[in-house]
């Protein structure tokens, strides 16, 4: 596992508000590069962490899209490519068909979605940064990447914001 | 915090209890009993494919078809599944739009079960089919001689609506499970903990993860919700695009949905009640929980009543002579005793339920959701089978009479369906960590945080 | 492959060879030949009518009953495919019954013996050579002077000329015997007239027919041609329809035909006769009515259970319609007093002068005795007057009663040699087995009448080890010498043909033999019609017949339609295709009346025991209204001890407990009374009739014949009868799906559905149908349809491409019993639910409007028949491709046609490849098709030609005039399906006011 490891400072917090504030503080002194760990989604952290709206939502409209015409597209050049008749009913009808188009909407519409999770998570690599398995019990992890230099500053910092473990990862 | 802990939506746990409680029903060992349970289910799944093996050697003929009868305990069956295949992804998505915060100490179970309901439904149209090795023909592929399936077969849409909803609500589940997985690998060791790792995808629950993941968690359950009501509705198109009377209802789609969710909260109402006390989550899944299900169960039941009622009064109303004999037939028919137990296992038994005495106690809880379930199979029974027995000729009416192939794939349906779940139950966190967290407000300074 | 060929002792090389030989005229194949092929027959030369792929028709003559009928045999690369009626035959004109078709299912029958067989020591059968066998017949037949009895159940024909001959040198003793040979009649007319002989009747001229038991659309006489005629002047030609009338104490098929049935118990038929002749004559101051005196109405009411009135009515009617035609006999009503029942309608028929009108003497059906003259031979033989007997196509140790201890009496002759094809009751009792050619395998001729010469071809290669019994005699008389050293001819095809060129000598025929070969035949019209001479008449006395047995009912076998005497329950397409009455298959069955099967507390499918003086007998219950509650009827030809695999074990002859005793000279088989006890046994019943009411849904619809006469539509019939749902479309929904089926029309012009193409249709007169079922079988041939057996039957998976629905009208509340009939197949849709809902379009409609089915691409889910509202659609449950037909069963199966694997749907195609091939020919002459170029297998074997097919798009085409028919009508036009098929409403000729069409709309 040769990567390049990320030297910097890591803070686990008990209490949320502390968690926040510290996140505003570092924010303000120009740490923008954080990672915050949280076992749970948090209305506050985001806040705190203020990133834009996830771009997510664009996959799952491209995808809608593609999929609701696929599926009217398919059964109708189908039918066509391969015409016979059948209970004295046009070749092409649009209301049967409409279930296709509905139903590739929702097929292709949520798969591109949780493509976007994937990719756009990975947009991000976390590669290199220290994680403590608490994170994902009841623990706040920040991560500020910084070098020796910087690295007694957030220290001093987290330990204001009431951090209850700092640890230098140098 | 005094506000909240009245809440009863809300766990009484701190986040580190939710982490221990729900990862402990997956590192205890077993007991006794669940190989047993899990054994047994294993033999009925084993059932289920030899049966069907005979079926392929010997052709389907061995089973209990009589014409004109021409659909009969599969398809009965197989509505049955994809009809218990709905309580999940409704619990879970549109209940999750509406902000229904009771749905969360349950879903993750329901919507389990309603993959599985769904795996086990898909198997059914392979087996009903006489030539089972080509149920790929029913499937637009590309092929040499530009062969394509009939869009305007109400099975083609059958095909597609079954294929997406078990691709998408299967995708939705383990969507949800990635976070909880990641969890149970920092809880575990040894091989354990590769494999949860590899199954985690990399999960650290950093902000750039979570910013990503509630918003795409949304927006499957927006792309859900119109699914659930379509698949079922799709369904019911099968038996109401035909003219077969009592089967050609425009009622149908709505009346097939809210059969299909009263059936799947019985379903879940069936497993969830031992299941809790087997994993000893009493804590998280509280009697409210199944009080809620149970309002769920009586409105959907109403709903059925209703539509039963309506089903008599069009086929009085529409002075076609077909449709009347049918309905009548129904119940004083042959198979009386099929339509019976389907208007009182369904529209009487869940009355029942306006009682809270009833509705809190889960021993009659459970009895009812057993009567439900039966009663959601006989509904299906009395659909597709005892419609046809009667329809337009009367030279050609007829009775079927079941073999033993039918119950053995019925009985198997059982087997594989449970083989599933309890394989899930005991290796995947069978309550949503997270979102049950989530819900847990974090401890601040200053307030006297519990549990310390 | 090849130990299969040993098996079936054919393959295809030798049918080359019959191509070749047959092919020319057949003037070269010996019928005897049975040495096989060992060199392979190259098609470099190809041989004057054989072409891969196109039929050869070869004109012959059915030898399954002695009505001797013309058939057209169809021949694919040398094998016979299908039998169908000749239309140039004087008897059946074109058509063919179900018992004919099935011939097919003799000549390639599993159970078929592959060569001659001689019981040994031990009494197990040893295969033995030809020379041998002949040898030892030879040695036996020389060594006896005079102890030789011959039984000859093969009718008037070259064979059975030299047959007598042949015994009389050897001064044996002879009897052409037929189980069924109408000796009552014939005795009767001896009385009458003071001839012996039959007279032919013609239905077509009848206005007025009453039948006295005589089931002539069943098995009583040449039934096609009676059924040709009864639909003639029975079915509604535009105002003219004649009135049949059956008087009988059972509603046999022939009796749900009738207008009218006068319910009568067995034996008080006489009476009704007398009376009404004694009316007629009084009316017509006939001769006859000094011997009627006694016999006015009044005094027979009360025996006969009707009153005066009614009789006189009927006899009144008779006298006015003229000619009328009053005919009795058949087994039905062979009583004690059937002679006199004859003798009665002779003078009934005389009294309104119908002799030499309808009833016409002069071309006499060929005499055959009966039990008259088998009973005598019989008694010969136990007293051991017999040193060798020669049973030759017949099986009377099975059609005879096991009460006269026939085959105690057979044992008692010392060498006892067989014809039998297979191992019949007969040949399993006798020590040496000569298996005959069958009929398509060899020379030979019927003379069914005066002036009819039906000849036999060889079309194909013997497909088991037979031989010729004509070459069997020939060659052993050769060893015998002496007498019978005369009949030397160096084959009986010489001899035959010997004896044609004499014949064709003759004043009556000159012609040439090829050209009489090609059409089946020699046949002179016989203008000659006789008039007989009354034999003066002293005032009559009858007796009422008396019954054996102190059983409280009287038991009454009738030949079953599909088996005749039993030679028809070895054939598969004859087990399965349901008696048109009961509509069981694979089984038989006892009829009780509800009232007494109420009494006695029996259901349907409870086995009952019946107890006769003259033996016992368990059957299953059959509840039918049909039957008098004081009479049993049972049919004959099941319960089989022998005679293959198909037969053996299979039901029971109620010939077990009638009785032998007699000395009229005829087995009087209504003479027995049985008592009845329940054995708690329970055998489900084969029936494919699922609700036999029609509970108003107007799927036969019907109409008095005034109506029909006012050129009514069924619609208005029925609305001005007042009964049911007057318009099927009421104005509203009229309005509403107004232009909606043109404008789908228009949308549906796409591609190939753009062009110009023809629409077949067909249309069905259901006032000629009578039920017979002919057309079901011709659908199996015609279509490979796989038998199903009794197991499947039980879960009503057979696959019946066409099937005869029938219901029941009354009887109930005092309204009369009456049966309804139609044949329903699949009706090709316009709006065709079955084919939306096929999710790959293995069902799909054609160009053509026809409503096809893709074999090869159908999966299975079945759809179909579920939106199918006629049913008519049938699924492979099992591999019945695999089951249907062992070998060499296989061979008869129509090359155009495929055969469909397991899980597949099926269904009727309007016999597409009839229509393809008709349309290629066109082609290649470069002409547009004539009208009636296609004809549908069922409308090419129709008796009453009730079935119409044509191109709906053709103006002049006879389909279209038949829907254009103010008769005509859709099934379920609720439904707006649009069905191709139309029904021409049936028409009953009674008064408006006794209409009973209460469960029809």
């Amino acid at each position: 596992m040769a990567y390049r490891h990320v030297p910097g400072v890591l803070a686990s917090f008990e209490h949320i508000d502390a968690a926040c504030s510290a996140i505003r503080e570092l924010k303000s002194s120009g740490h923008d590069d954080l990672t915050v760990y949280s076992a749970a989604a948090n209305h506050e952290l985001e806040a705190a962490i203020g990133d834009p709206v996830s771009p997510v939502r664009l996959f799952t409209l491209i995808g809608g899209l593609v999929g609701c015409t696929a599926g009217f597209g398919l059964a109708m050049w189908m039918s066509n490519d391969w015409p016979l008749l059948t209970g004295g009913k046009p070749i092409v009808t649009v209301p049967p068909f409409v279930v296709f188009g509905f139903e590739l909407t929702v097929l292709i519409g949520s798969l591109s979605t949780v493509a976007g999770i994937i990719i756009l998570s990975a947009m991000k690599s976390l590669k290199g940064r220290p994680y403590d398995p608490r994170f994902s019990d009841d623990r706040i992890g920040v991560f500020v990447p910084c070098g020796a230099d910087q690295a007694a500053g957030v220290e001093m910092l987290f330990t204001q914001h009431g951090s209850v473990e700092v640890t230098r990862d140098a | 915090m005094a506000v909240i802990a009245h809440d009863p939506s809300l766990p009484t746990q701190t986040h580190a209890e939710v982490t221990r409680d729900v990862v402990r029903t997956i590192t205890d060992k077993p007991a006794m009993g669940y190989y047993i349970l899990a054994g047994s289910m294993a033999f009925l799944t084993l059932v289920l494919f030899v049966t069907l093996g005979a079926m392929l050697k010997y052709g389907i003929g061995i089973a209990g078809y009589q014409p004109p009868v021409m659909w009969s305990v599969f398809i009965t069956t197989f509505v049955f599944w994809v009809g218990i295949g709905h309580a999940g992804t409704l619990i879970s998505a549109i209940l999750f739009l509406f902000r229904s915060r009771w749905r969360t100490a349950v879903y993750r179970s329901t919507e389990a079960m309603t993959v599985f309901a769904v795996m086990t439904a898909a198997l059914f149209p392979i087996i009903h089919i006489g030539r089972e090795w080509v149920f790929y023909w029913l499937i637009p592929y590309p092929n040499a001689r530009f062969l394509w399936p009939n869009f305007k077969s109400p099975l083609m849409w059958d095909v597609f609506a079954i294929s997406t909803y078990l691709t998408v609500s299967s995708t939705f589940l383990m969507v949800g499970l990635v976070p909880d997985i990641a969890a149970v690998r920092d809880h575990v060791s040894g091989w354990k903990k590769t494999v949860y790792a590899k199954l985690s995808l990399g999960w650290t629950g950093a902000d750039s993860q979570w910013r990503h993941y509630t918003r795409a968690y949304l927006y499957l359950a927006a792309l859900c919700t119109p699914l659930v009501l379509s698949v079922h509705s799709v369904v019911s198109w099968d038996f109401a695009m035909s003219i077969v009377p009592g089967w050609h209802g425009t009622i149908f789609a709505p009346y097939f949905v809210a059969g299909a969710i009263y059936s799947g909260v019985g379903m879940v109402l069936t497993l969830m009640i031992p299941l809790r006390k087997v994993l000893r989550l009493d804590q998280m899944i509280t009697e409210y929980h199944f009080d809620n299900l149970a309002k769920l169960t009586l409105l959907t039941g109403s709903i059925l009543f209703y539509a039963y009622s309506m089903e008599y009064f069009i086929a009085w109303y529409s002075g076609s002579l077909f449709e009347q004999t049918t309905f009548w037939r129904r119940v004083f028919g042959p198979n009386w005793w099929a339509g019976w137990s389907m208007v009182i296992c369904n529209a009487f038994m869940s009355q029942l339920l306006w009682f809270p005495k009833i509705r809190k106690n889960l021993a009659s809880l459970f009895v009812i959701s057993i009567f439900i379930n039966i009663g959601m199979w006989f509904e299906r029974y009395v659909i597709v089978v005892s419609s046809l027995t009667n329809d337009y000729v009367p030279y050609a009416w007829g009775q079927i009479n079941p073999s033993w192939a039918d119950w053995c794939i019925l009985a198997g349906s059982f087997g594989w369906f449970g083989l599933w779940f309890t394989l899930f139950y005991k290796n995947f966190p069978i309550v949503a960590i997270q979102e049950i967290k989530e819900m847990i407000p974090m401890p601040r300074r200053g307030a006297a945080a519990r549990g310390h | 492959m090849t130990d299969q060929a040993e098996a079936s002792g054919v393959d295809r090389r030798q049918f080359l060879k019959v191509i070749g030989t047959a092919g020319a005229g057949a003037a070269i194949l010996s019928g005897c030949s049975t040495e096989r092929i060992s060199t392979l027959v190259p098609y470099m030369v190809q041989s004057e009518d054989q072409v891969p792929g196109i039929p050869t028709w070869y004109a012959s003559t059915c030898s399954e009953c002695n009505n001797g009928c013309g058939v057209y045999v169809k021949t694919r690369e040398g094998r016979p495919i299908k039998l169908e009626g000749n239309p140039d035959h004087p008897v059946n004109a074109g058509t063919l019954c179900s018992r004919g078709q099935a011939g097919l299912q003799a000549l390639y029958n599993p159970d078929r013996l592959a060569g001659p067989m001689a019981k040994n020591a031990a009494g197990k059968w040893d295969a033995i050579k030809w020379d041998d066998a002949i040898a030892r017949f030879a040695a036996k037949v020389g060594a006896t002077n005079g102890e030789l009895a011959v039984i000859n159940g093969y009718s008037a024909s070259t064979f059975s000329t030299m047959l007598t001959k042949w015994t009389a040198a050897l001064n044996g003793f002879v009897t052409n015997f037929q189980p069924f040979s109408r000796e009552p009649e014939r005795l009767a007319n001896q009385k009458t007239w003071g001839r012996d002989d039959l007279p032919v009747y013609d239905f077509a001229a009848a206005k007025y027919i009453v039948s006295f038991g005589a089931d002539f659309l069943e098995t009583w006489g040449s039934v096609v041609e009676q059924q040709r005629g009864f639909a003639t002047s029975h079915g509604f030609n535009d105002g003219a329809m004649s009135r049949a009338v059956f008087v009988g104490p059972r509603l046999s098929l022939t009796a749900a035909n009738a207008d009218e049935w006068v319910n009568v118990p067995a034996g008080s038929e006489t009476l009704v006769a007398l009376a009404m002749a004694h009316v007629v004559a009084a009316k017509t101051g006939s001769a006859v009515a000094s011997a009627l005196t006694a016999y006015a109405p009044e005094q027979v009411a009360k025996d006969t259970g009707l009153t005066a009135d009614q009789i006189t009515k009927l006899a009144n009617a008779f006298a006015a319609a003229s000619p009328s035609l009053a005919v009795a006999g058949g087994v039905g009503a062979q009583h004690r007093g059937a002679i006199d029942l004859c003798h009665a309608v002779n003078l009934l028929n005389e009294a309104a002068g119908n002799v030499g009108k309808t009833v016409m003497f002069g071309a006499a059906p060929s005499a055959s005795e009966g039990y008259g003259s088998i009973q005598p031979l019989f008694d010969r033989m136990s007293q051991g007057q017999f040193q060798v007997v020669l049973v030759h196509d017949a099986n009377p140790l099975f059609t005879l009663p096991k009460s006269g201890k026939f085959t105690e009496s057979f044992r008692k002759v010392a060498f006892k040699v067989s014809t039998a094809t297979v191992l019949d009751e007969t040949a399993a009792e006798c020590d040496l087995i000569l298996p005959n050619l069958h009929g398509l395998e060899r020379w030979d001729d019927l003379m069914p009448r005066k002036g009819v010469l039906g000849m036999l071809q060889p079309v194909v290669e013997p497909v088991r080890g037979g031989m010729h019994t004509g070459d069997v005699l020939l060659q052993a008389s050769q060893k015998i010498g002496g007498a019978v050293a005369s009949f030397n001819a160096k084959s009986y095809e010489a001899y035959l043909k010997a004896e044609w060129e004499k014949s064709f000598k003759s004043s009556d025929f000159a012609t040439d033999m090829r050209e009489a070969l090609g059409r089946g035949g020699v046949y002179t019209a016989s203008t000659t019609v006789d008039q007989p001479k009354l034999v003066a008449t002293t005032a009559l006395a009858v007796t009422t017949p008396t019954f054996d047995g102190p059983g409280d009912y009287v038991l009454m076998p009738y030949p079953s339609m599909q088996y005749h005497d039993g030679r028809g329950a070895n054939k598969p397409w004859l087990l399965e295709n349901p008696d048109p009455i009961t509509k069981i298959t694979w089984q038989s069955w006892v009829e009780i009346h509800p009232d007494t099967a109420q009494k006695l507390d029996v259901r349907e499918g409870e086995i009952v025991e019946l107890t006769s003086p003259h033996g016992k007998a368990r059957a299953q219950v059959y509840v039918y209204a049909g039957v008098r509650p004081d009479t049993f009827a049972m049919p004959i030809g099941l319960g089989h001890t022998e005679y293959g695999r198909y037969a053996q074990g299979r039901g029971v002859n109620p010939l077990d407990l009638v009785g032998a005793a007699d000395g009229q000279g005829f087995l009087p088989y209504v003479g027995t009374k049985v008592s009845v006890a329940r054995t708690g046994d329970y055998h489900q019943v084969a029936r494919v009739d699922g609700t036999p009411r029609q509970l108003g849904r107007g799927i036969i619809q019907t109409m008095p014949v005034a109506n029909a006469i006012k050129k009514m539509t069924p619609e208005e019939s029925y609305k001005a009868i007042g009964r049911g749902e007057a318009e099927s479309n009421p104005e509203l929904e009229q309005k509403a799906i107004a232009g909606f089926y043109e404008a789908q029309l228009d949308a549906t012009k796409f591609g190939d559905y753009a062009n110009e193409h023809p629409k077949w249709g067909m249309a069905v007169d259901l006032s000629r149908c009578t039920g017979c079922s002919a057309c079901v079988t011709a659908c199996y041939a015609e279509n490979n349809i796989p038998t199903v057996g009794e197991e499947q039957v039980f879960r009503r998976r057979e696959m019946s491409w066409m099937r005869i629905e029938r219901y029941w009208e009354g009887g109930t509340n005092g309204e009369p019993l009456q049966a309804r009939f139609s044949p329903v197949m699949c009706q090709h849709c316009d709006n065709a639910p079955c084919e939306p809902v096929c999710p790959v379009y293995a069902s799909y409609h054609t160009a053509d409007g026809l409503n096809g089915q893709v074999y090869n691409r159908c999966v299975g889910t079945r759809y179909c028949s579920n939106n199918c509202p006629f049913k008519v659609r049938y699924f492979n449950w099992l591999k019945y491709n695999e089951s249907a037909w062992p070998e060499p069963l296989n061979l008869q199966l129509n090359p155009d046609v495929i055969t469909r694997v397991r899980g597949v749907m099926e269904k009727c195609t309007f016999c597409v490849q009839r229509i393809r091939s008709a349309q290629n020919t066109a082609r290649l002459e470069d002409r547009d098709l004539k009208d009636g170029e296609i004809v549908t297998a069922c409308a090419q074997s129709c008796p009453s030609g009730a079935i119409k097919f044509g191109n709906v798009k053709d103006p002049n085409a006879k389909v279209v005039q038949w829907k254009q028919n103010h008769r005509g009508y859709v099934m379920l036009e609720e439904t707006n399906v649009r069905p191709s098929v139309t029904y021409l409403a049936k028409v009953l000729n009674i008064e408006t006011a006794a209409f009973t069409g209460a469960e029809e709309r």
